[in-house]
């Protein structure tokens, strides 16, 4: 369940999901005594939406988890204990969220804490486990204003955050000789809090390398009927469409720009073209040459990377999702720091973290002092029906990009 | 004036697509004043039943809506006699209540059967245009459009025309008469459930090669339908008919000529207009109040 799932009118409900969870730990005065390991499991705690609108998704999330947790546990488990999840169901409320962290750590007195999904969700169990000193790892919640709390206790474990989206894309059009970049862009997103940051920062660093803005405007997240929209972008010709999508909005964006015919010569969309059901969408055909940004692909060669694809296939049936590998990812940086640090130290493993890099299935990550992750989301572009890599090399799948994306096949 | 003119054919394209999906809300609702709250997710099961013709047995969704409105039929007269006819005995508000319950119910089912994820019908002319010189006509919603006013015509022919309709009318109006002329006003309720349900097949097929639809897409066009059945006037055919275009334009020359993020305001804005201005509707008479039955 990457952002694009979960209900776009988060930026109302974040707001009022961190208030209320201000003020539900607010209430708790109860000193937290949760970290502390006795003879038994290591037990680490987390509230994730397994029932309500996302809990389908959010089910390969639970896997990750529990393929990190089990396969720890057959290599002896952590400092020589076995680990034990304690998952709660939140229902994507993030009341409920509230409510669910605080009784991890007050009432079923947790040793670590992993995080949930979404912004929406993880921007309440993240204030609450600041407030009650625990360590927070989370394996989504990218949006920028997580990390403008002052928390220090923080970490996503993706390698950027939204806002970093634009770095390898912006870096592939600088490099670009001059008569290849475009001239003119048009930036259109949805009102959400991970893709309209997003966008306003390709906006700004597209700008700075002199490209001009022909269009831009923001959409509601209730909208269903792009055909307006498109007929203004395809009026004011803009060579390279920049979509904050978060959705299907992507796919239908995409269709009403076919229906006029207006193909530009590049097209980028963040989160819309990673889902499976996008090329069947707008025809498999007009995905090429599409590019957007993942924080995972299956195929990208960091070490244990294919090992986790084969061993989650195997234990589950299926490929992981995006989801599942930023989970599993969460699991592994708490490990390594429960692993470096030699005890449950809350305050040190946080430290830890602070001054390490730490080795991921995607990629290495290190964070600066607001737990926001200094790394770069994967450029991926669709070719030939797959969606691949093009940057970094480190990463890459091929190291063909194209440059100049078709014109719509009907 | 390209422009405005493109603007106002997508705009009269998209209304009809709104008028269509909210016909059977605009029967039950005037006809018998029951909200059936569920006429969201029979568009979105209407839409998986259709994609499911298309993708397993390549039949066109168009031909695919009137073969879907068997099933629907058969889905209404069934909701009517387990459903609105038992809850209607204990308390007529209970109806919201229950079909809200039923919408829940398909939704899980829809997951259930084809999944959480996106879906869509790509037929040949999904994303085909028609051009008038420098404006645009999209194939699909054009098609759309036409099943729209078939659609209206059919069921407006029915409602006025009809010994049915004559029935359906009487029973709504004055149960106790309808009955001495020989009405059944139960067996009416369930031809109305029949046809609105069997309506909505047209807008589910419709909506199949639109747009993606996942099982919780009925929140968007529950709350589309409903703007467009209180803009026209409860009950009027035709008047929800020109709601739904007067919503179309409305929204896209909000989108083009004032800002993309107030057209999605456009709905609440213009029923709050009209309640304060015209509330029996735009397109129905303030009925009489010693009229009342």
């Amino acid at each position: 369940m990457s952002e694009r799932r979960r209900h776009p009118r988060s930026i109302r409900y974040l707001a009022a999901a961190s208030i209320t969870a201000l003020a539900a730990t607010a209430c708790s005065s109860t000193a937290s005594t949760a970290g502390k390991v006795s003879s038994g499991p290591i037990t680490i705690g987390m509230s994730l939406p397994m029932t309500g609108p996302v809990a389908d998704v959010s089910k390969s999330g639970l896997q990750g988890y529990q393929l990190w947790s089990s396969q720890l546990n057959a290599a002896g488990g952590l400092l020589g204990h076995q680990l034990k999840l304690n998952v709660l169901d939140d229902g994507f409320d993030p009341n409920q969220t509230a409510t669910d962290y605080t009784r991890l750590i007050s009432q079923d007195k947790v040793n670590l804490l992993l995080g949930t999904f979404s912004s929406l969700l993880n921007a309440p169990a993240s204030a609450i486990a600041a407030r009650q000193g625990m360590l927070y790892v989370e394996p989504s919640g990218g949006a920028a204003t997580l990390f403008t709390r002052g928390f220090t206790n923080l970490f996503f474990a993706q390698p950027g955050t939204t806002t970093s989206e634009p770095d390898r894309f912006v870096a592939w059009i600088a490099s670009l000789p001059a008569g290849q970049r475009p001239a003119t862009a048009a930036y259109v997103t949805q009102d959400d809090p991970s893709a309209s940051p997003a966008v306003a920062v390709f906006k700004t660093r597209l700008q700075a390398l002199g490209i001009k803005t022909v269009y831009d405007q923001t959409y509601d997240p209730s909208t269903t009927n792009f055909d307006a929209i498109a007929s203004s972008v395809a009026h004011a010709r803009p060579q390279l469409i920049i979509q904050g999508a978060v959705a299907d909005d992507g796919a239908a964006f995409v269709r009403s720009l076919e229906k006029l015919n207006f193909s530009p010569r590049m097209l980028f969309q963040t989160n819309a073209p990673t889902d499976s059901a996008y090329p069947g969408a707008i025809g498999r055909a007009n995905a090429e040459g599409v590019f957007t940004a993942e924080a995972w692909s299956p195929q990208a060669t960091y070490p244990g990377n294919a090992a986790f694809v084969a061993a989650y296939t195997k234990k589950f049936g299926s490929p992981p999702t995006e989801d599942a590998a930023n989970s599993y990812t969460a699991g592994q940086v708490l490990a390594a720091a429960v692993r470096a640090v030699g005890r449950i130290d809350q305050k040190a493993l946080a430290a830890w973290l602070h001054t390490h890099t730490v080795s991921t299935i995607v990629g290495p990550l290190k964070w600066n002092s607001a737990g926001d992750p200094e790394g770069s989301l994967l450029l991926a572009q669709w070719q030939s029906g797959k969606l691949q890599i093009v940057a970094p090399k480190s990463a890459a799948t091929t190291s063909h990009i194209v440059t100049v994306k078709p014109a719509w096949a009907s | 004036m390209t422009e405005l003119a493109q603007t106002l054919i997508f705009g009269v394209l998209i209304g009809s697509v709104y008028a269509l999906m909210a016909t059977g809300l605009t029967l039950t609702f005037g006809v018998m004043k029951i909200v059936n709250m569920a006429q969201g997710a029979f568009l979105v099961l209407s839409a998986y039943l259709c994609y499911g013709l298309w993708s397993r047995f390549g039949i066109d969704p168009l031909l695919g809506g009137f073969i879907v409105t068997v099933p629907m039929a058969i889905l209404g007269v069934a909701l009517y006699r387990l459903v609105i006819e038992r809850v209607q005995r204990i308390d007529p508000g209970l109806t919201i209540v229950a079909t809200f319950a039923l919408a829940l119910v398909v939704e899980a089912c829809i997951t259930l059967i084809w999944g959480p994820d996106p879906t869509a019908s790509t037929p040949a002319y999904f994303n085909q245009a028609f051009r008038l010189g420098s404006v645009v006509v999209p194939r699909a919603q054009f098609y759309a459009c036409l099943l729209a006013v078939g659609v209206t015509v059919a069921l407006q022919a029915i409602v006025r025309r009809s010994w049915l309709g004559h029935a359906i009318t009487a029973a709504s109006e004055n149960p106790e008469g309808a009955r001495l002329v020989g009405v059944q006003p139960a067996r009416v309720g369930a031809w109305i459930f029949a046809i609105a349900t069997a309506s909505s097949a047209f807008g589910g097929a419709a909506l199949s090669f639109l747009y993606q639809f996942t099982p919780d897409s009925q929140d968007v066009w529950i709350g589309l339908t409903l703007s467009v059945v209180i803009l026209g006037g409860l009950g009027s055919i035709p008047g929800a008919f020109a709601a739904g275009l007067l919503l179309g334009v409305a929204e896209a020359v909000t989108s083009t000529y004032i800002s993309v993020r107030w057209s999605a305001a456009v709905p609440t804005l213009l029923i709050l207009v009209v309640l304060l201005i015209r509330p029996q509707g735009l397109f129905t008479r303030a009925a009489r109040p010693d009229a009342a039955t």
